[in-house]
């Protein structure tokens, strides 16, 4: 039994900060009901910057973090403002957000101190209590987040933007404070991941990760944080577990993405959460009147 | 007292003018009506009051305050709120998230102790519910509280959007069409309710409706509108004999009757 | 130097637009990005060198063959991950997400199968090509040399130039057709009004399937002349994204857009890489493509569209 400890392990570190990244992400599809092809960019901001740091001894690992955080959050103003202000068509904003990816990998291919497209290597620094902490305090934060005034001026405008604003919602403001929110998580998830895999570089950020992170939100459950986590821990872990399934996994997400449009456009969970069903499993036991 | 006055206000679409120079005022505590034919701009006057659109010229001044082309959200805490006629509910959270959420867009919060949820935070949580289930229980909706909006009879419906619009805690209601689709006898309670909200809540109301019989039981004052333009306004009385509004209004339905 | 940037950047340009018709083409009666087109042009080189390769067929039928098999490729496309959305009215942007799932499967299929390896055009296809623009060229009364020619000082690939003739005559062609034919002008009625048009007893699902695969057919020819010149690979889907963004500059939904967009995003893209830098240059072509659904979302001859929600 003990020898599966390390690959048990193994497995919570990559679903851990898998599902960091895809809680960030359903703040803003999910919930805020605005789609983005590229949000793995600010999980690369955040691996790079982080990685950056402890590579040249900068700073400590933990400050790195933060760092890693912080320049996913100031990359997400600076797409989000000029975007969101414009009030773009959803799949223009999308294909904003596209963009935005493309042309970070192109910068980390190039520039000198991210040694370009040869990658970094780093030192592994993200242990299992790193991450539990880390995962604890990002589900902890996202679920009051959503609970606040602010969760819920993100789901009013999901279901109605013009009812939204006269309910008192700032449309502006309250969009681009979900995508910061859901940036700094991602970014987060990067420094985490730098920090696990030793080995950073720019294709492990591109255009097909964020649609990965995508079609794992939309198959969760849009409106849901549980649904998402469930699904990343199911295609983070078969995989690992089935290694033949490896080559599989991306095609695999592509027909997903497909299917769930078609068929279930409001994925596993659609807009409950897993605690819901405990809800009313307890009612059904007291026999109450649901 | 006028808590709304609209002095010239017209608003232009490629070159067609839904709303031309319109000038009225709702009186505090009153109810006021807006009539008049389909397509006479009634809708639109309630966006450009609203601003949903900014009005190409013209000047809203609300509580004595100018409130021409302000963004939506603003206008709504200087103390304006509407409902829609396609009804706009959030249509998957439930009737009690409907309510709740502009009270909570009127309680400070800031971000930080919203993402710790401190206990500042959980208080604010805890008065907006118990806020939020006196206006549903005064819209008779408590027992639905946690059903889904989406889920809802239509008639409950309207009275969900209503119950939100009062939940943002405004001085004047813009009701849009409430009777949309309801019968006689459920529009004879909303009538009552109506009268009833307004007192409770102390609200003056502006009411689009095309249901004639509750326009002139409910209604202190009526605007009518035709082409954009005002066509007369007056007590409900001096509107019924008014030749003008019988011709362009009531005398057009006589002769579709006719035809 | 400045002439001979502005003709690499229009040859350039050229291939941007054959790419580009094919998203301006479907948007113009959806409504929506198909991300799925990157890959069918990557499947149509495919389909090319499979011709080319392993049956050793000549240009002729190695062209019509993948012309033909992207065609299908496309409207298969479209019945499999489109239809059941679009009738059931979804937002444009679930069909967006679908067409991008689409991409990521189809990609991603080719690599689990046929693996990552990159494959040239046999030679013989190549000059083949580079054969016909000879003749051409030496008709014309001009000497090439074995694949440039050089005019006033200007030296141009013959493979560019080609590229850059049939792209612009077979848009023209495309554009005729849309315009002078029976159903082109169904089309041209469904770009305006699709639910008028099947009130109006015009069979929808075979006019889009008809639109599909003229999508698809530019894709194929895209796909064999971005084989020869370059390399058949997964990844070449990639090169589309810049075509994409020819076409929102051009306007999406416009054909002359899409052309013009092509040659815009063509002579820019090589006179940033000639005179401020080759590396970056992808960044101001992003960049670019930001600053313009900002501030002008409809593109040059793009008319406003109304999203869906």
């Amino acid at each position: 039994m003990s020898a599966y400890i390390p690959y048990i392990t193994h497995i919570f570190m990559i679903v851990g900060i898998n599902i960091i990244a895809v809680t960030g992400l359903s703040i803003f599809t999910g919930f805020t009901g605005l789609f983005s092809l590229g949000h793995a960019a600010f999980v690369g901001i955040g691996a790079y910057i982080s990685g950056i740091l402890t590579y040249y001894e900068y700073t400590n690992y933990y400050v790195a973090l933060l760092a890693g955080m912080a320049g996913a959050t100031v990359a997400s103003l600076i797409i989000g403002i000029p975007t969101l202000r414009a009030k773009l068509r959803s799949d223009y904003f999308a294909i904003a957000t596209l963009g935005f990816g493309e042309a970070l990998r192109v910068t980390l291919d190039n520039l000198d101190i991210t040694n370009g497209a040869r990658g970094l290597g780093l030192e592994v620094h993200t242990t299992p209590i790193v991450l539990l902490f880390s995962l604890v305090a990002v589900l902890f934060t996202a679920s009051n987040f959503l609970k606040s005034r602010y969760g819920a001026a993100c789901i009013a405008i999901r279901e109605d933007s013009i009812a939204a604003e006269m309910s008192g919602v700032n449309l502006f403001r309250t969009r681009l404070l979900s995508l910061v929110l859901s940036a700094a998580f991602c970014g987060l998830s990067g420094g985490l991941l730098a920090h696990y895999f030793s080995f950073i570089k720019p294709d492990m950020f591109m255009l097909v990760q964020s649609t990965q992170l995508l079609a794992t939100v939309i198959a969760g459950g849009m409106g849901s944080l549980s649904g998402p986590a469930i699904v990343s821990l199911v295609f983070m872990s078969l995989p690992e577990i089935l290694r033949w399934l490896e080559m599989w996994r991306l095609p695999a997400y592509g027909l997903l993405l497909v299917l769930i449009m078609i068929h279930r456009p409001q994925g596993l969970m659609g807009y409950r959460e897993l605690t819901d069903f405990f809800v009313i499993f307890k009612r059904r036991e007291k026999g109450g009147k649901n | 007292m006028e808590l709304l006055e609209v002095k010239e206000l017209s608003r232009n679409f490629g070159g067609i003018n839904a709303v031309d120079s319109l000038s009225f005022e709702a009186k505090t505590g009153l109810v006021t009506g807006i009539i008049g034919p389909n397509g006479a701009g009634k809708t639109t006057v309630f966006n450009l009051i609203t601003g949903v659109y900014k009005p190409t010229c013209g000047e809203i001044t609300f509580d004595s305050r100018n409130c021409t082309g302000l963004r939506p959200d603003i206008i709504v805490k200087t103390g304006i709120s509407r409902t829609f006629q396609n009804i706009r509910l959030f249509k998957r959270s439930t009737c009690l998230e409907n309510v709740l959420t502009p009270i909570l867009q009127r309680k400070e919060c800031s971000i930080v102790s919203a993402l710790v949820r401190l206990g500042s935070a959980r208080r604010i949580e805890r008065e907006a519910k118990e806020e939020a289930m006196s206006v549903l229980s005064a819209m008779g909706l408590s027992n639905e509280a946690n059903r889904v909006a989406g889920t809802l009879p239509y008639g409950l419906q309207r009275k969900l959007e209503i119950a939100r619009a009062i939940a943002a805690s405004p001085k004047l209601l813009l009701l849009d069409e409430p009777a949309a689709g309801m019968n006689p006898e459920e529009t004879l309670s909303l009538v009552d309710l109506i009268s009833e909200i307004r007192r409770k809540f102390n609200l003056t109301i502006l009411l689009i409706e095309h249901h004639m019989d509750l326009v002139m039981n409910i209604c202190d004052h009526i605007v009518v509108m035709e082409s954009g333009r005002l066509l007369f306004r007056g007590a409900p009385d001096e509107v019924r004999r008014n030749e003008k509004v019988i011709e362009a209004y009531l005398g057009k339905s006589a002769n579709k009757q006719k035809a | 130097m400045f002439l001979q940037t502005l003709v690499t950047g229009l040859s350039i340009g050229g291939i941007y637009a054959l790419m580009a018709v094919g998203y301006s083409l479907v948007f113009s009666v959806l409504s929506f990005s198909n991300f799925a087109h990157g890959a069918v042009i990557m499947l149509g080189a495919y389909m090319g060198l499979g011709l080319a390769a392993k049956l050793n067929l000549g240009l002729g039928l190695v062209l019509s063959g993948a012309i033909a098999g992207a065609g299908v490729l496309a409207v298969l496309n479209e019945r499999l991950a489109y239809r059941a959305l679009r009738q059931r009215r979804a937002p444009s942007l679930y069909l967006m997400i679908s067409a991008m799932g689409c991409a990521v499967f189809l990609e991603n299929m080719v690599y689990a199968t046929i693996g990552a390896k990159p494959y040239p055009f046999p030679d013989k296809i190549t000059n083949q090509v580079l054969d016909i623009v000879r003749n051409i060229i030496s008709f014309l009364g001009l000497a090439a040399e074995h694949s440039v020619i050089e005019i006033a000082g200007i030296t141009l690939s013959l493979l560019d130039l080609a590229a850059f003739v049939i792209s612009l005559l077979s848009i023209y062609a495309l554009h005729i057709f849309i315009m002078k034919t029976r159903t082109g002008i169904a089309i041209r009625a469904g770009v305006d009004d699709l639910t008028m048009c099947s009130l109006m007893g015009v069979n929808t699902n075979r006019l889009i399937a008809v639109v599909f695969f003229l999508a698809g057919a530019f894709a194929g020819l895209a796909g064999v002349y971005l084989g020869i010149k370059y390399y058949v690979q997964p990844t070449m889907g990639s090169i589309t994204n810049k075509a994409y963004i020819a076409a929102v500059i051009g306007g999406l939904g416009s054909l002359p857009g899409a052309f013009i967009g092509g040659l815009i995003l063509g002579v820019l893209e090589t006179f940033v890489s000639a005179y401020i830098s080759s590396v970056w240059r992808d960044v101001y072509t992003f960049t670019l493509l930001i600053a313009l659904l900002i501030w002008l979302p409809n593109g040059l001859l793009g008319h406003e569209t109304e999203e869906k929600v």
